[in-house]
């Protein structure tokens, strides 16, 4: 028994699949969506770029969309959440 | 301490007088300097569609004052632009530590990307003829 079960799981490695720090198939790591360029200091004036992170309903747009890093999505939701609150931005879209 | 820097926007009813708003903006300054504040930047960004009504209004005269101080400024301009009629809506923001943040940042990247550069320099000297034959095959 316990040779059926080692077996299936080598072979498994031979494929190049599941084992991540194997020598023989190292998985490659897939990057998520292209990031876009946040830069150092996220201005929560600056209408025109936060806009490019909230899809229509307005909603600030999740990180596992955006791809970026969760330092700048937090930065970047506080610029939004200025931005609402000074009406440069809505809250709700229709 | 007086090394703060502040970002303070405020929305001015779109029905005031020209004048009127001069005038406010005029006070703000002059109520800053007075509780020993310093006006770095005063930036009169005018009228604008609000992004949702307020006091049902669709529009608002947008000002904008940079102040470096030491905050007491800033509570006695925070109390007394509540209790203006004027004034629809404010923010006080404080940016100075974020500004540095960025700036430590932005050296930092710089210091990579000339290190990256010095790399770079030595390896395409040496490597560009495989990849030109690559690109043939």
């Amino acid at each position: 028994m316990a040779e059926n079960d080692f077996e299936p799981r080598e072979r498994e490695n031979f494929a190049g699949g599941e084992e991540m720090f194997g020598d023989k198939a190292p998985r490659r790591f897939q990057r998520r969506r292209p990031r876009q360029v946040i830069p150092d200091y996220v201005d929560w004036r600056d209408v025109e770029f936060l806009r490019q992170f909230i899809p229509e309903r307005g909603k600030i747009m999740p990180r596992r969309i955006s791809g970026i890093t969760a330092k700048d999505q937090r930065r970047l939701a506080t610029a939004i959440k200025r931005a609402r609150s000074m009406a440069l931005l809505p809250y709700v879209w229709e | 301490m007086a090394n703060r820097t502040y970002e303070v926007m405020y929305i001015v009813d779109p029905e005031t007088a020209a004048d009127k708003i001069e005038k406010l903006n005029e006070a703000v300054g002059k109520l800053i300097e007075k509780e020993g504040g310093t006006v770095v930047r005063v930036d009169d960004i005018g009228q604008r569609t609000l992004a949702y009504p307020i006091k049902k209004r669709t529009e608002g005269h947008y000002v904008l004052f940079e102040i470096e101080g030491t905050g007491q400024e800033i509570l006695e301009l925070e109390r007394r632009m509540r209790v203006n009629d004027l004034i629809m809506r404010y923010i006080t923001v404080r940016v100075d530590e974020d500004r540095k943040k960025a700036d430590k940042m932005r050296a930092k990247r710089e210091k990579r990307v000339s290190q990256r550069a010095k790399f770079r320099t030595t390896t395409e000297e040496s490597a560009p003829e495989p990849e030109a034959a690559e690109m043939e095959a």
